[in-house]
């Protein structure tokens, strides 16, 4: 068979692109770590987050060295704790399930954004750098308030994170 | 458009090896497209999307 000459060129050009695309997504994976939100979480009882040992109380804790978990609850219509605050240069752990329907969560203007499902638990996983506020909104139609469903992410520096757990989270 | 071209192609141009039909604007256009193709992916991949804040690792 005849192929012609420049049909050969756009026929190796378009396999090239190809792979550069799944180069860069194979990059994104591995040099900067971009991950999937995970789905190894087990389902939980949205009825009853209340008896539930991390979403009865949703807080930020800290796991390990310069590790933090922030478990959250989204609910018509508003997201617990609000604000969520974080202290700077760390890692953060999502852990954010729903008290009724479908929501979703999205730190504004940035990467992390996932469902947030009844019965299941989204978990994602960031790193966080300068002391920022960002906004944070629902972007499932979840209900007549869904327009004004909105919350906030302030990552403090770490003094005043600490300043913050110790002075308020007395037990 | 390019099967027209090739099936008469061979009553003067069996041999094929000699390229007389010489699409170059196709070849010209088809180039231009994939710059746009790539810049568009650098630019989102790389700029917009790596670029961005709390880029989610776990």
């Amino acid at each position: 068979m005849h192929i012609h000459a420049y049909e050969k060129i756009w026929l190796a050009t378009s396999v090239l692109l190809i792979l550069f695309l799944l180069g860069s997504v194979t990059y994104g994976a591995v040099g900067p770590g971009v991950a999937m939100v995970s789905d190894t979480e087990p389902t939980i009882d949205a009825g009853a987050l209340d008896e539930d040992e991390r979403f009865s109380e949703p807080r930020v804790e800290q796991v390990g060295e310069n590790e933090y978990a922030a478990y959250v609850v989204a609910r018509q219509f508003g997201f617990q704790p609000d604000p969520i605050v974080l202290p700077a240069n760390s890692t953060v752990t999502f852990y954010i399930t729903s008290a009724d329907v479908i929501h979703g969560f999205e730190v504004a203007g940035t990467n992390a954004n996932t469902m947030v499902v009844p019965g299941e638990v989204s978990e994602i996983t960031v790193r966080v750098e300068e002391p920022q506020e960002y906004g944070l909104i629902c972007n499932e139609y979840c209900g007549a308030g869904h327009h004004v469903m909105e919350g906030k992410v302030n990552v403090v520096s770490q003094a005043a994170f600490e300043e913050r757990t110790s002075g308020g989270d007395g037990e | 458009m390019a099967q027209n071209e090739t099936a008469h192609a061979p009553a003067d141009d069996v041999g094929g090896d000699t390229e007389e039909f010489d699409p170059i604007g196709t070849l010209t256009l088809i180039g231009i497209y994939f710059v746009i193709l790539v810049l568009s992916w650098v630019y989102i991949y790389y700029i917009e999307f790596l670029g961005r804040d709390l880029v989610v690792v776990g």
